[in-house]
């Protein structure tokens, strides 16, 4: 392929024969890729936060929340016609406000949501809340052997709360520690036969379990307190003692159960909150004093939506409904729709309109993006800040590569003559310094996408490593809880649009930057006097 | 250095009337060049000798056109040029079929091999081709640098440079070759090589040489002889 010649003198000055690469190209490539690197990374990291803070938010609150404009408009009639829309997969009605908490001394006054316990699992992934939930007890020989809670625990009499209202009040879950494992061996997990816990239901009474091996199909069990015994087969598996009990679950491995080996289990059953709520006052007002209700706590619930309640405890929904007097109503309905919709905002902002619409405007359905609209328009100014600080970068890059090719047209002035007396246009000549900004810009945008891609997928390893030089091994976890860059989804460009944008905006922008910065020497070379250029000293 | 009544100035492939160039310094002006005629036919040589600084180079350079003269025309091929004008797109575009130029400093590009150095004058004619590249062999093989064809400039010794930047100057078979003190920065017996291969690639390829030089022994190989004096071109 043929060249124009000023295409193939800036190629050659930047790559010359029987050499791989100049200095200076070297130096300006790789400058213009770190800043190319950079800017995609942060935005790319920064677009990441945000598709987490989304999914963070659905996961909280669904894809949009029905909620009546009066409080007289809170009938649960709408939840049939709801139920009809095709659009519409998953629909779960909560019942919210305000509770006294207090257990002996201790008080707080949390947040509290009253949810369906059938349903709410349909709009909100809440075992996967409640799994983070989980508080380890930390024993010296024990091992904490206490399941996540799941739903499937939610009751009226049970409540899950934050670790923040756990803390105030004093309270746990039930728990359970294995003491004793003569089975254990030290080696890998999975490599010994072990007995774990695969329920604990929030009713569960403290004791202490011994679980002997007599033979080989057969273990007995037996509750220290109570002086309950009973022998089942191993071959079982999953031995259930009934509600109130621990489900035990034999899981064999390379190294047998032998007669007479004792596994041995300290159980704590769950605390008991009082709970007393905004009616019960109204009682008092008129000498009706009624009992605080009851409630045992059933798990710690961890919402990663930094925006939802801190202090949090979370009910049933008849549990709210009892504790706000309020029989048969909701205070708001979650909403789920199709992913096809929910994945386009303007198709949702829509079908919530339309919603509105059907109960002649006697519900507001605000869809998740609305809601929180002030925490995107800062996470979209805190983007725009990023990139007004790092254009400078750019530029920077720019002058450098203006000055070090301004200096090329100083060292060349008598190449740059000859080349005129051999017949070359001096607008053409000029336009080699310019084409050299471009190359530079072009590899360097290249290069500095594909040290992005690389820097987007071993980020983990890459922040890990940071992160431990900065505040060593311990730090990690610190770190991580603030900045989880550990479950950061960031999109490579053929994932997703906007990362694609992200990466061809920069590339372009360093090209465009990268080709006018060779424009000032060019000019001055352009302008050059060849007879003068030739006299040169 | 007139020429004749009977020859027109189509018969020179280059010529000048009347071109005259000072310079300012200050409020001062020098003028270097007083109305200088010169004629060139094809296949003519002419050498110019004078003082450093009596204005050799800029006499080439106007005939190059990389300089305005104050006044006077040049003329290539009987085409007349205003010597204080701008160069047209035309003479730019011609000027790398016409002319080859050789300095005293070889001014070869460090980043291309010697071989894309003598092609590089082909490139401005878009003409770079099995043919030329043969043609650009044969010069070097002329030269006696086809051996180093691949080499970059900075590995070769001032002669081999200057064998090089001959070929350069003739690979688009230009009608003259301007050559500034080509032997200037080489030692006499190599100058002497170099300068015998000048004037014989000249002859081989019927091009016209004017050969600016210090040196009479080479001024008196040329088939004309002048000296530049006072601003003046006077044959000798």
């Amino acid at each position: 392929m043929k060249l124009p010649w000023p295409l193939y003198l800036a190629w050659k000055q930047l790559f010359p024969s029987q050499r791989k690469i100049s200095f200076f190209s070297l130096l300006a490539i790789v400058g213009v890729a770190l800043g190319v690197n950079v800017m995609i990374v942060v935005i790319a990291f920064m677009q990441g936060f945000q598709e987490k803070f989304k999914s963070d938010i659905i996961d909280a609150q669904g894809h949009a929340r029905m909620i009546p404009v009066n409080p007289q408009g809170r009938s649960m009639d709408v939840l049939s016609s709801l139920g009809e829309k095709d659009e519409i997969i998953g629909i779960s009605s909560y019942v919210q406000g305000q509770l006294l908490l207090q257990n002996r001394d201790y008080n707080s006054i949390p947040f509290a949501i009253g949810l369906e316990p059938d349903s709410c699992s349909e709009v909100l992934p809440l075992n996967e809340f409640l799994k983070q939930g989980h508080s380890v007890m930390d024993s010296h020989d024990a091992v904490d052997l206490t399941p996540s809670p799941t739903t499937d625990a939610l009751e009226d009499e049970v409540v899950f709360i934050s670790l923040e209202v756990a803390n105030r009040l004093g309270v746990r879950p039930a728990a359970i520690l294995q003491l004793l494992d003569e089975n254990k061996t030290g080696l890998m997990d999975g490599e010994d036969g072990r007995i774990e816990v695969r329920r604990l239901d929030p009713f569960i009474s403290s004791g202490e379990w011994i679980l002997e091996i007599l033979g080989s199909n057969r273990i007995m069990i037996r509750e220290v307190i109570s002086n309950f015994e009973t022998v089942r087969k191993i071959r079982d598996g999953v031995i259930d003692l009934g509600y109130g009990n621990p489900v035990f679950e034999i899981k064999k491995g390379s190294k047998p159960f032998l007669p007479g080996m004792i596994f041995r289990y300290q159980c704590f059953r769950s605390s008991t909150i009082e709970v007393y709520s905004p009616s019960m006052i109204e009682k008092a007002k008129s000498d009706e004093m009624s009992p605080p209700y009851e409630v045992r706590v059933g798990g710690i619930i961890e919402v990663p939506w930094q925006g939802f309640h801190s202090e949090v405890v979370l009910g049933t929904a008849r549990f709210m409904q009892v504790m706000k007097n309020q029989r048969d109503s909701a205070d708001g309905y979650y909403l789920k729709f199709s992913d096809e919709l929910a994945r386009d905002e303007v198709k949702l902002a829509s079908i919530c309109k339309q919603l509105e619409g059907i109960w002649s405007d006697n519900w507001v359905v605000i869809p998740w993006f609305v809601e929180n609209a002030w925490f995107f328009e800062l996470l979209q100014f805190e983007e725009y800040l990023m990139i007004l600080i790092m254009i400078p970068i750019g530029l920077v890059a720019a002058f450098a590569i203006a000055i070090a090719l301004m200096t090329s047209v100083m060292r060349k002035i008598r190449e740059i003559g000859l080349l005129v007396a051999m017949g070359a246009g001096q607008i053409s000549v000029g336009f080699i310094f310019c084409l050299q900004g471009l190359i530079i810009g072009t590899l360097g945008a290249f290069l500095g996408c594909g040290l992005a891609i690389v820097f987007i997928h071993y980020r983990d390893q890459l922040m890990s490593f940071i992160v431990e030089q900065i505040a060593g091994e311990d730090g990690q976890v610190g770190v991580s809880q603030f900045y989880d860059f550990y479950s950061l989804k960031v999109n490579y460009p053929w994932e997703s649009p906007a990362s694609l944008i992200n990466f061809l905006s920069f590339a372009t922008f360093a090209i465009m930057v990268s080709t006018v910065a060779g424009l000032l020497p060019a000019w001055r070379a352009a302008r050059l006097n060849p007879a003068d250029a030739l006299r040169s000293e | 250095m007139h020429y004749g009544v009977s020859e027109s100035k189509e018969s020179f492939v280059l010529l000048t009337e009347g071109l005259r160039k000072s310079f300012s310094f200050g409020n001062s002006k020098i003028e270097v060049l007083h109305s200088v005629d010169l004629t060139l036919k094809k296949s003519e040589s002419l050498s110019i000798r004078g003082d450093s600084g009596c204005g050799k180079s800029t006499l080439l350079n106007l005939l190059a056109r990389l300089e305005l003269a104050d006044s006077g025309s040049v003329y290539w091929e009987g085409k007349k040029l205003n010597a204080s004008e701008k160069p047209s797109t035309h003479e730019i575009s011609k000027r790398a079929s016409f002319l080859g130029v050789i300095y005293q400093s070889y001014y070869l590009i460090p980043e291309l091999t010697v071989l894309e150095n003598v092609l590089l004058p082909n490139r401005f004619l878009d003409r770079v081709d099995s043919t030329q590249r043969q043609r650009a062999m044969d010069l070097l093989e002329k030269m006696g640098v086809l051996d180093k064809q691949n080499q970059i400039p900075g590995k070769l010794s001032g002669g081999e440079r200057q064998r090089v930047a001959i070929a350069r100057a003739m690979i688009n078979y230009p009608e003259v070759i301007l050559a500034d003190e080509p032997t200037g920065n080489l030692d006499e017996r190599t100058g002497g090589e170099v300068m015998d291969l000048l004037l014989q690639s000249c002859v081989e390829e019927e091009t016209s040489l004017i050969l600016v030089t210090h040196n009479p022994k080479f001024a008196r190989a040329t088939s004309r002889s002048s000296v530049l004096q006072d601003g003046t071109l006077n044959e000798v």
